[in-house]
């Protein structure tokens, strides 16, 4: 007994203890960046479709959960049945007892669509026009070979709506703010010669109107009779399909080749049925514009005020008290920024902005409301305390002895600054600027007031003068996430694009640390801690 | 003395340029980052600025019994029993058109117009008419010149006896121009109270029927609910009734302490305000207090010199306007603030404008009209609202509130910050709980027990964990960890419980084995072995959860919770908000820890195993000891973090503003508040102004607490230098 009293004074039990603790932090960190992982990256993979005799019916879909007996309630699995359309929602719980054999038919589809989510069921028609072309597996194979072309026609639609369309729409407006002036001067040749242009446009916007009616029309020739597991039929016409999936009838590589067509499209197509499908190209867009505005505005910034800090500024308690009032910015809670952001910068400088030289655009704001700019600037003032630390801390390392040589040669501080200084502290104001893009590109509360939208109608980038256009609100990976997965009306449906997303958030930040901290790592070592 | 070659000077001006450039620059990039502060003070302190009131001017014009305002402050129309309607501009003074129709004069009974405009006039033929004034303003038409008066005259009901005065009207139904509606009059006769109800368009005389009352009362004042359906009377001897008309049955009484001289109602028509013969000013609501209605007085006012002569209550929100002979104030109901204070000059009638920004006052003698403007932005705040229990409408006693909006236009907003603060603590106190023990245990197990290289992977890897984006813990908090903790919440609660067990057991079964086993792959690894026993700790869990829950909760733990602690368990609840945020901030706390426990000297370590002691006796009662200002710097920067997160606290709790400790329900925070309301709050408005305020609040506050435990850390630092 005292030998066990001896064993818990001496505390051999307790590093084990906080050796679990820590194992437990650790696991949990895994286990986290692991599920997303397998969450995420096993959204695209084409599982089986399995088909049950349940007492209401067949139902056929894939299995997407169960949950064991609990208590009295008998262990019930999820099927996503889609066909939100017909069925009212996409997943169905059924009770796991009293099932027939699951069974894998050979000619059940998944069918992605424009709309509705994704079709399960059968094909049992193709017609054109009205006429049935063929029936049973022979439609299912002139469909495939049909599909290509009403892809082709249907993404050329689309590109002349965004394209052509978009860009005599945005002369057309250009023409009535510069009416609205003309008329405000009674200038009346003016106002003959500009509503001649406006015809003109109007002329063009009809005849492309036209042409784009008998594209649709094309489009909508060809029809898939379609048919449900339970004898429910839809017709959809080929130019809303996206993809076909027999996912029972592909073998390995076809699956992968499926995986990787779905795992492209997420990364270069845009968002459909209120973001829970398709791609999300705009918001990697827009958080990768958003940060490279941001990092070409916070590394001046951060850089000026270091070397302030450092080479200019007297050192004495005031310089010490201001550098630990800019390091105690970096724990300000992003919120109070985003605040700022929206208070200063949207508000009174933008509508300054807007009086100024916006002002026949009004009451509609052009500056006066979030933008990129005013998202990147308010990050960029969130993310100057990461790198003015780490510029001090670069800038500090650079060993006197260069310094000193530099300045015997006889060259003024700005010239051993520039020539010498900077670029040996260049890897760690990079680390800086690294660290400062990871928390930029994770922060997303900020955003949400000063900027960031659900569904952006175009990018900050684009091929119309003047090309940067900086007052356009964007769409953000983080943002994304939060508005998907809480704000959306089929958040259950949408959860695995939510998790890929996370992923491609997740890789993205992490990789962006572990190369900061690896760099910074082979700073330390290269140059020997002369201020750590 | 020799002049410098030319690319030298060129080299010194721009040396100049460049200290000239960064220094400038440096400064003005840490002023403006200071400033930010400043800006967010800026926006804030509006709130607490005095209101200011301004002479507007005075007018002549005949005495009156009554006026109504214009909402543009432009017009005035002043209604007297022997001169009818007439209107005059503001501030010239010079009168305007006014139609002709309407009862016959000289009005044998005037009601003075309210804020709305509604007036009631017995024409001197005895029929009893209503009007609804208003201006019809061609599109955006400002000068007056260009308005018309339309009245809208109702009724013409002729009257059988004509009461002594009229207190009271209230329109019911219809609700239109079109008539369909029923007029119930309360007035005041010789013998005392008498009402009548009569529908608008009715052609004979309606009769008045008397309300009892109990011998020793004598009505002074009434005025009808706002359904038209009880009527409160005040009375000379200082009590306020609250009674059926038809039955006289009282439903509530309240003691108001002097003569009640006047009644009137808030906007919303729901909070009674009352005014003594003395100058007492009180507020009553109707209120369910322990199943049965009561009279409730819930709001006091400073008293006034003289009687109350009447109340007007703005359209625009819960100010109101009360004078007496020599006194005219502008108090708001919720905060009790008095925001104008003006000297009269004698008996009169007072208006106010339907926005509460302009205030007249004709002399009963004079009729001189006299004007002030009010400019009072926010006056439903006042420190004490932003911090202490208010009393609001319809409640039962003051409460912490934090409702910012509602659905109707009078709505009373209510913008406490406490339940907010509270929801702050509470997060950041689950999430303490939930980080501290595991980082500070972990750091310790880090530096002094584990090998170099086990040290060299885990603190990468924990600093992975500090840069993960909170919107991806928010997601899983809410999406994925909620529903978890639902289904399994026994599981998990027995889980820490199982693996404990387990380690202790674990601990004293590694010393049985082989000692070249233990020296080959244990020294500095014990936490790679301790990862079957994580998993057997799940498993035992998950096994011994579902027993438990049938065995000491009856099948089910929310029933038990009802039942036995008389909790609910919402879904997203402060534990899913404890354990995301710990998340979130165990990182922190275990880097700078660690740092601490690390810098420790070796000499002290060195010398406590020399003396005999254990590791973990060194690192309990030596390093941990002396580390302890690090750690605790190390908790203070993660309470900071832990306050400013949003979007965890976002994604990941109801945002209910409740305020209690149970774990089981959630939470609205300072910052998770912040992001959700000030999208949609009106620029330069009371809200927008309070979300600023509880922003500035989160940055002095993490501010500070950065500060100090930065400061303790330096101190630290010097303190080894030494050792």
């Amino acid at each position: 007994m005292s030998r066990l009293a001896d064993h818990f004074r001496r505390g051999g039990a307790f590093v084990w203890l906080s050796g679990t603790v820590l194992a437990f932090c650790l696991a949990m960190i895994l286990a986290l960046v692991g599920y997303i992982a397998a969450k995420g990256l096993g959204t695209f993979w084409p599982s089986p479709l399995v088909q049950v005799q349940t007492p209401d019916g067949p139902v056929l879909g894939e299995l997407t959960g169960h949950e064991p007996a609990h208590g009295e309630e008998p262990a019930k699995l999820q099927f996503r049945v889609g066909n939100r359309d017909l069925f009212g929602q996409d997943f169905r719980w059924v009770t796991a007892t009293g099932l027939g054999a699951p069974d894998r038919p050979k000619d059940a589809l998944l069918i992605e669509r424009l709309e509705y989510g994704p079709f399960i069921g059968r094909v049992a028609s193709l017609s054109r026009e009205g006429q049935p072309v063929a029936t049973g597996p022979a439609a299912l194979t002139e469909a495939l070979r049909q599909l290509p072309a009403t892809q082709r026609l249907r993404a050329s639609i689309r590109a002349t709506e965004k394209g052509q369309v978009g860009e005599l729409n945005r002369k057309l407006e250009a023409l009535r703010i510069s009416r609205k002036k003309v008329e405000a001067k009674g200038d009346a040749a003016g106002l003959a010669a500009l509503d001649a242009k406006v015809a003109n446009l109007q002329a063009d916007y009809d005849a492309l109107q036209t042409s784009l009616e008998a594209s649709r029309a094309a489009l909508g020739a060809w029809t898939l009779g379609l048919e449900t597991a339970d004898g429910q039929t839809k017709e959809l016409p080929l130019g809303s399909v996206v993809r076909v999936v027999p996912a029972n009838a592909l073998g390995r590589l076809d699956k992968a080749g499926v995986y990787l067509a779905r795992l492209w499209e997420f990364l270069a197509d845009d968002p459909r049925e209120s973001n829970t499908e398709g791609g999300i190209f705009p918001a990697i867009f827009g958080t990768v514009m958003m940060v490279l505005v941001m990092s070409v505005l916070v590394v001046p910034l951060g850089v000026i005020t270091a070397l302030y800090l450092r080479e200019y500024a007297r050192q004495g308690w005031a310089v010490r008290a201001v550098r630990v009032a800019v390091n105690n910015l970096a724990g300000v809670p992003s919120i109070v920024f985003g605040v700022f952001g929206l208070g200063f910068f949207v508000y009174s400088l933008g509508g300054t902005i807007d009086q100024l030289f916006f002002s026949d655009a009004l009451p509609t704001p052009t500056y006066g409301t979030g933008g990129i700019l005013w998202a990147s600037l308010t990050l960029s003032l969130l993310t100057v305390p990461v790198v003015v630390v780490a510029t001090e801390e670069a800038l500090g390392a650079v060993p006197r002895s260069q310094r000193e040589a530099s300045l015997a040669m006889g060259a003024t501080k700005w010239q051993t600054l520039w020539n010498v200084v900077l670029p040996s502290a260049t890897p760690g104001i990079l680390t800086g600027l690294i660290l400062a893009i990871a928390r930029g590109a994770g922060e997303v509360a900020p955003l949400m007031l000063t900027g960031v939208v659900k569904l952006a109608p175009s990018m900050p980038l684009d091929s119309t003068f003047p090309f940067f256009h900086l007052d356009r609100k964007f769409m953000h990976l983080g943002f994304h996430i939060y508005d998907v997965g809480f704000q959306s009306p089929n958040s259950e449906a949408a959860k695995p694009m939510v998790f890929m997303a996370s992923f491609l958030l997740l890789l993205v930040v992490v990789l962006l640390n572990l190369f900061a901290l690896n760099l910074r790592r082979k700073l330390r070592e290269r140059l020997g801690g002369s201020t750590f | 003395m020799p002049s410098l070659p030319s690319h030298q000077t060129r080299a010194q001006r721009m040396d100049r340029f460049m200290a000239f450039t960064i220094s400038g620059g440096g400064i003005l990039i840490i002023g403006a980052v200071l400033a930010m502060l400043l800006f967010i003070l800026k926006e804030a302190l509006p709130l607490f600025a005095p209101a200011t009131v301004k002479r507007a001017g005075t007018v002549q014009a005949a005495p009156s019994g009554g006026a109504w305002l214009d909402e543009s402050g432009k017009a005035v129309v002043l209604a007297s029993r022997t001169g009818g309607l007439s209107a005059l501009r503001l501030p010239a003074g010079t009168a305007l058109p006014v139609p002709s129709e309407g009862p016959a004069l000289p009005w044998r009974a005037l009601l003075p117009p309210d804020t709305r405009g509604e007036t009631l006039v017995i024409g001197v033929d005895g029929r009893l008419s209503v009007a609804r004034l208003a201006w019809s303003k061609p599109a955006g038409e400002n000068d007056p010149a260009q308005w018309t008066l339309e009245p809208h005259w109702q009724g013409g009901i002729p009257l059988k006896a004509f009461p002594e005065a009229v207190l009271h009207f209230r329109l019911l139904g219809g609700g239109g121009l079109d008539g369909g509606q029923t007029l119930r009059v309360v007035a005041r006769f010789p013998e005392g109270l008498a009402w009548l109800e009569t529908p608008l368009d009715a052609t004979s005389a309606p009769a008045w029927t008397p309300i009892p009352l109990e011998a020793d009362l004598h009505p002074t004042a009434a005025a009808w609910s706002a359904d038209g359906q009880n009527l409160f009377v005040g009375t000379r001897e200082g009590r306020l009734l609250d009674l059926d008309p038809a039955s006289g049955a009282v439903n509530a009484s309240a003691t108001f302490g002097e003569t009640v001289e006047s009644i009137g109602f808030a906007l919303g028509q729901s909070s009674l305000l009352v005014g003594g013969a003395q100058g007492r000013i009180a507020a009553y609501q109707r209120v369910r207090v322990q199943e049965a209605f009561q009279l409730q007085a819930f709001h006091r006012f400073a008293s006034l010199p003289g009687p109350v002569l009447g109340f007007q209550a703005s359209l625009r929100d819960k100010r109101f306007l009360a004078w007496t002979p020599t006194q005219a104030v502008v108090d708001h109901l919720t905060t009790e603030r008095r925001l104008l204070s003006v000297a009269l000059d004698g008996r009169g009638h007072a208006a106010l404008a339907p926005k509460g920004d302009l205030i007249l006052q004709a002399g009963e003698a004079s009729g001189a009209l006299n004007l002030w403007s009010l400019d009072a932005p926010h006056p439903e705040v006042s420190f004490g609202l932003l911090w202490g229990k208010t009393h609001y409408e319809g409640y039962e006693k003051p409460e912490y509130v934090w409702q910012s909006t509602g659905g109707t236009d009078d709505f009373e907003s209510k913008f406490s910050l406490v339940p907010l603060v509270f929801g702050t603590l509470k997060g950041t106190l689950y999430a303490m709980l939930f980080a501290f023990p595991l980082a500070v245990l972990g750091a310790l197990y880090t530096s002094q027990f584990a090998s170099p290289r086990l040290r060299n992977t885990i603190k990468p890897t924990v600093e992975i964990m500090a840069a993960l984006p909170s919107v991806v813990l928010g997601f899983l908090a809410g999406l994925v960890m909620a529903p978890l903790l639902e289904r399994m919440a026994v599981e998990v609660l027995v889980f820490p419980f199982a693996v404990l067990l387990l380690a202790l057991v674990a601990a004293p079964l590694w010393g049985r084995l082989p000692l070249p086993f233990r020296n080959a792959f244990g020294t500095g690894r014990e936490v790679l072995w301790m990862v079957p026993v994580l998993l057997l700790g799940v498993g035992l869990a998950y096994l011994a959860g579902p027993l438990l829950e049938k065995t000491l909760m009856g099948g089910s733990y929310r029933t038990w919770l009802q039942s036995a602690l008389g909790v609910t368990y919402d879904q997203r609840n402060s534990l899913v908000v404890g354990f995301a945020m710990g998340f979130a901030v165990i990182p922190i706390i275990f880097t700078i820890s660690e740092d601490a426990l690390s810098s420790v000297p070796r000499s002290l370590t060195s010398a406590s195993l020399a003396c005999g002691a254990s590791p973990w006796q060194t690192a309990w009662r030596v390093v941990l000891p002396t580390a302890s200002p690090g750690i605790f710097s190390a908790t203070m920067v993660g309470l900071g973090r832990a306050i400013g997160e949003t979007m965890i606290v976002l994604m990941a709790t109801g945002n209910t503003p409740v305020m209690d400790w149970s774990p089981f329900n959630g939470m609205r925070t300072l910052s998770a508040n912040i992001a959700v309301e000030i999208p949609e709050a009106p620029l330069h408005g009371t809200l927008y102004r309070v979300l600023f305020l509880a922003a500035f609040l989160l940055f002095i506050f993490t501010f500070i607490l950065n500060t100090v435990a930065e400061l303790v850390r330096q101190r630290l630092r010097r303190r080894y230098e030494s050792v």
